[in-house]
């Protein structure tokens, strides 16, 4: 097993809840990615532009990497090249920020060549600013061309910035693919449920109780990264729910920029089902639910929101309830369920099935012909039959998209 | 719902050896996701020669609030207040004052902030001043 030593700089004046709220964070993503945690250091001031931490606390910390010798430093805060470069060079230990540890969970989990693409592209973002720094801190001796007045910089950020073009074009095309699929969907009559929410909320957990699937869920942040999508029964509709990746604090532009076809699912759905921990205390929930504002607010159009407070069964019901009282103004429409338990869907189902986009309720003759019980068949599929007669002609009431009921009828009209 | 009122500044940067400043405030009934009326807004123009500090960014605020006819919390991105933590600038103000927070909020941000951005380039163009 991989080991390494975290490390936070406090910002002065910030509150101490905050701070270690952010460092158990950090601790649970190193997990995550496969680290055992040997020691943690902080250090409250402002950054120091060589080292990010003091010259004295620095020199602490590299007596610590002598001691215990991890294979690396993690750092919480975002480092630039040359602190890096500093860090690892008093330390004598490969030092990341907590982006590249990020960046190392995502290519750990990344299985399909689309979230491979994904991890790429966010890791040349990561990357690019930095390139010419580090191929001029590396090169620091050589230069190349006639008389040496060549520079490898250039050519570097030139080959990352091709790649980065190449993988975009690539992604784009899945990108398509899958909006036509969404397209689809939606022509078919399906609605769309997407799960967010803060990692580590419980959505896989949640998506797995209401569409009774496996996908894997568990205590650890990150666990999702690709979406899936199942097909769910709300009150005689089918509608399709795909469970998504989890937001996580300060998540940098141009990660959601790489990870946007994954985030796309939440904000072209119907109705977004907007997972919370209730079981953690409410400062964190609130801070929890402003990222997901911050992440998904620019983003979203038009679309519901339902609040999910989760794990339900492990608070009181007076406390709950204080909880939603508080929060009420950034959680809307608010509902609580125990994933594990199965308690409260049927009112998260009531909820979903009142916000869904109407459909209308028609009663039409169909003539009695092969082609007229092709029609029958094909109403059963797209809509909620509320009733069949079957006489002379075929008399059906049902409820569908107002799309699918004008095709319907111009369909009996066709046969007739 | 919640009564809330969005306000923005634009221009707080030098032009032509001073401050040109416009200050918009939209007064709006919001829930978490989205906004639910726009009530009022009120737009007010401010000159300096000395760049604004918290104190004149708040009577700025102020001064612009006051011509609504809504009451409702302020709210405003906390950059607008150089990232002080919001008790202090809570302490600060007559009225609620809070940093936005959620999607409705920061929707009606995003109008004040049109508003006040758009207000100051027809002033601008107006006065030919470039």
């Amino acid at each position: 097993m991989k080991s390494a030593i975290l490390v936070k700089r406090n910002e002065p004046r910030e509150e101490d809840k905050r701070n270690q709220n952010q460092m158990s964070e950090l601790r649970e993503l190193a997990e995550a990615a496969g680290y055992e945690v040997l020691g943690e250091l902080t250090q409250t001031r402002y950054p120091d532009r060589k080292f990010h931490l003091g010259r004295g606390k620095l020199d602490e910390l590299a007596q610590i990497v002598a001691d215990l010798v991890p294979d690396k430093v993690i750092f919480y805060n975002p480092l630039t090249t040359m602190q890096i470069y500093n860090i690892s060079e008093t330390c004598r230990c490969e030092t990341i920020d907590k982006f590249q540890l990020i960046l190392e969970i995502f290519a750990t989990r990344a299985t399909t060549h689309r979230s491979k693409l994904q991890v790429e592209l966010a890791r040349l973002e990561y990357e690019l600013p930095r390139a010419r720094a580090v191929i001029s801190l590396l090169k620091k001796d050589e230069r190349p061309g006639f008389m040496g007045l060549g520079g490898y910089e250039d050519s570097y950020a030139q080959d990352v910035k091709n790649r980065m073009i190449r993988i975009r074009k690539e992604l784009e095309t899945i990108k398509k693919d899958n909006e036509s699929l969404r397209i689809l969907r939606h022509s078919r009559g399906f609605s769309l449920l997407a799960l967010a929410g803060y990692t580590n909320a419980g959505k896989s957990t949640l998506f797995n109780s209401l569409v009774d699937e496996e996908v894997t869920a568990r205590d650890m942040l990150f666990t999702t990264l690709l979406p899936t999508t199942r097909s769910l029964n709300v009150g005689g509709r089918r509608v399709l729910l795909t469970d998504t990746v989890g937001f996580i604090e300060d998540l940098p532009h141009w990660m959601v920029d790489a990870f946007r076809s994954t985030l796309e699912e939440i904000f072209l759905a119907d109705i977004v089902l907007l997972v919370v921990d209730a079981s953690e205390p409410l400062e964190t929930i609130r801070n929890k639910l402003l990222v997901c504002h911050q992440t998904m607010w620019d983003q979203m159009q038009d679309v519901s929101i339902v609040t999910v407070f989760n794990k339900k069964d492990l608070v009181c019901e007076e406390e709950l309830h204080m909880k939603i009282q508080e929060l009420s103004y950034l959680a809307p429409e608010p509902v609580a369920v125990s994933a594990r338990n199965m308690d409260g869907f049927d009112e998260l189902k009531s909820r979903i099935d009142n916000m869904l986009p109407v459909w209308e309720r028609v009663s039409l003759s169909i003539p009695m012909s092969e082609e007229g019980m092709s029609l029958l068949a094909w109403i059963f599929d797209e809509g909620l039959v509320h009733s069949v007669d079957y006489g002379d002609n075929i008399s059906v009431d049902f409820e569908a998209r107002e799309k699918i009921i004008s095709k319907a009828i111009s369909m009996v009209e066709k046969l007739s | 719902m919640f009564d809330i009122i969005a306000v923005d500044i634009s221009g707080r940067h030098k032009l032509h050896e001073e401050y040109l400043m416009v200050c918009a405030a939209v007064a709006a009934s919001v829930t978490a996701d989205h906004i639910e009326k726009v009530k009022q807004i009120t737009i007010r123009t401010f000159r300096s020669k000395e760049a604004p500090d918290v104190h004149d960014v708040v009577k700025m605020v102020e001064n612009t609030v006051s011509a609504l006819k809504f009451k409702g919390t302020i709210v405003t991105e906390s950059g607008d207040m150089y990232n002080k933590p919001q008790w202090v600038i809570d302490s600060m103000f007559f009225q609620d004052f809070k940093y936005q927070e959620s999607m409705g909020e920061r929707r009606c941000m995003e109008i004040a902030h049109h508003v006040s951005l758009g207000a100051r380039k027809l002033l601008l163009k107006e006065l030919e001043i470039h």
